[in-house]
């Protein structure tokens, strides 16, 4: 068996955040931060250590998701999911992430999305089917999905 | 010594405005120089600085100079501050060359005035190939420069307009996609805020019915999720591929349901509706396939309910046909019309213009949905 994750959650909406942090738990996960704009997600990242990162594009002080990827993705300190309402604002190169959960999500694609990035980040590649509704980003694609 | 080449001397051109009337006389075509409308020059290469040594009354008339004023001169004098460098260096090398050569240029009159010259220059050499003089008319063609510059003008006040005119198109179809897109998100966000309220509320509810309850209405609101989710994923927002969506949907119910033991049968035709009935057209089918699921199957020895499912959806002129099937304990029990369920699929089936029938399969049940779905290629029927 996997060891479950550590989850690090940035999303400006409370509600969502909460409802995301249950079905984080009731995977058998764990969150260990919640950030809701760059400044906050600077802090926690620099004082946590995350395995995975839900990562919102639109924050409380604008569309400073990208940035919080980068800034993670510097750090190497943990993995990058963009979880957005709006996936075209993600940039080609995906600033270092894994891929995208495009919202609304349902609980089954971030169940299965979880269950997806634990093999894939305990032991890549991952052996089960890329749920519906996950999109990887060209790097990771290469990576965890050849030649499909 | 050949008496016919020695008759006139080489520069008779000369003689003829230097003697005037005698020599001219007997010379037809010095005559019809000098009169013709056409201003011509000759000039002398073969003196200092190349002077004009012929010009005829057609050039004075042009310039507005006297005779006495020209003769003797370079024709530089016509250039001035606005005639071309590229002309004039066309000019010198064309002199220098002794070649011929035709140019428009903006020359000069004697009282300041300008006028566009259509200039012509040829080398004029006697039979050994030896230059003698170079011959040189002028043509005022100001007129077919003004509608010229007019003309390019016109077409660059007009391009103009129309990059104005296009930059503005350009930018309210951007302020369309970024106003769509902004939409877009918030119905995208407030659609995962109302999973997000239902569920919360389902955790907090210790009522079992109530869970259940409120677990189909999560269904429900998810099944609308995936469909704006779609609909804006792909390029085209008008249309919609519901058999696509009828894939995702049957794999996420059977998945997330945990029923392993159900087979599904998919029969699915590439099938695209236009996108304002995507959500009743999906609603429909999310809940035939989610009342299958629950209320088809019998508990077996094993404590499972097994079964399959099929789905099947075609599109016989200019219908959609969408078939939801199962083998499992039939309709019996299932004609539950107070049912909320079935009110709803009504309904839908109503807004659509559908007919919807349910059939015993023995075993288990079909139902038929057959709906107009208009042609599918609009734009191509001419």
């Amino acid at each position: 068996m996997n060891e479950p994750l550590k989850v690090l959650i940035v999303e400006d909406e409370a509600l969502l955040a909460m409802e995301l942090e249950s079905l984080v738990q009731d995977a058998g996960h764990s969150v260990v931060g919640w950030a809701t704009s760059l400044a906050e997600a600077r802090e926690v990242v620099d004082s946590t250590r995350a395995d995975i990162a839900f990562v919102d594009i639109h924050l409380t002080d604008g569309p400073t998701g990208i940035d919080v990827a980068e800034y993670i993705d510097d750090r190497k300190n943990s993995m990058v999911v963009f979880m957005t309402a709006n996936p075209k604002r993600i940039p080609d190169h995906f600033a270092g992430a894994i891929g995208v959960i495009a919202k609304p999500y349902t609980v089954h694609g971030v169940t299965s999305a979880l269950r997806y990035l634990q093999e894939g980040v305990r032991r890549p590649p991952p052996t089960s089917e890329r749920p519906a509704g996950f999109t990887l980003s060209p790097a990771f694609e290469t990576v965890w999905a050849p030649g499909r | 010594m050949d008496w016919k080449k020695t008759r006139e001397p080489a520069d008779a051109w000369h003689m003829t405005d230097d003697l005037h009337v005698e020599q001219g006389k007997g010379d037809p075509f010095a005559a019809a120089i000098r009169a013709t409308r056409m201003s011509m020059i000759i000039t002398d290469p073969r003196r200092q600085d190349n002077p004009i040594v012929f010009a005829n009354d057609a050039f004075l008339r042009l310039t507005g100079y006297e005779r006495h004023e020209v003769i003797g001169k370079n024709c530089r004098f016509l250039q001035g501050p606005k005639s071309d460098k590229a002309a004039i260096a066309e000019i010198r090398a064309a002199i220098e060359n002794e070649t011929d050569l035709s140019v428009d240029i903006l020359n000069y009159r004697k009282d300041g005035s300008s006028f566009w010259n259509a200039l012509y220059i040829s080398p004029v050499s006697n039979d050994k190939g030896e230059l003698q003089f170079f011959f040189a008319s002028q043509l005022d063609v100001s007129d077919r420069k003004r509608s010229e510059h007019r003309i390019t003008a016109d077409k660059d006040r007009f391009e103009k307009a129309v990059r104005e005119r296009t930059a503005e198109l350009e930018a309210a179809l951007e302020a369309q996609t970024t106003l769509l897109h902004e939409v877009d998100h918030r119905v995208k966000n407030n659609l995962q805020m109302i999973s997000s309220l239902i569920l919360m509320q389902s955790r907090a509810a210790s009522d079992e019915n109530l869970k259940r309850s409120l677990g189909t209405m999560l269904e429900r609101i998810e099944a609308l999720s995936t469909v704006h989710r779609r609909l804006y994923q792909s390029k085209d927002v008008s249309k919609f591929d519901v058999s696509d969506f009828a894939r995702d949907l049957v794999s996420e119910l059977l998945t997330a349901s945990g029923r392993s033991e159900i087979n599904p049968k998919l029969d699915l035709e590439s099938i695209i509706i236009p996108a304002e009935k995507a959500t009743p057209v999906a609603l429909m089918v999310n809940e035939l396939l989610t009342n299958a699921l629950k209320h088809a199957f019998k508990e077996g020895p094993d404590g499972t309910r097994s079964g399959s499912i099929g789905i099947k959806m075609s599109q016989p002129d200019g219908h959609l046909n969408i078939e939801v099937s199962d083998d499992g304990v039939g309709m019996a029990d299932a004609n539950g019309d107070a049912s909320f369920g079935m009110r709803l699929i009504k309904s839908l089936a109503r807004q659509l213009r559908a007919d919807i029938e349910w059939r015993d399969a023995g075993p288990g049940t079909r139902v038929v949905i057959s709906m107009p779905n208009g042609p599918q290629h609009k734009g191509n029927l001419s």
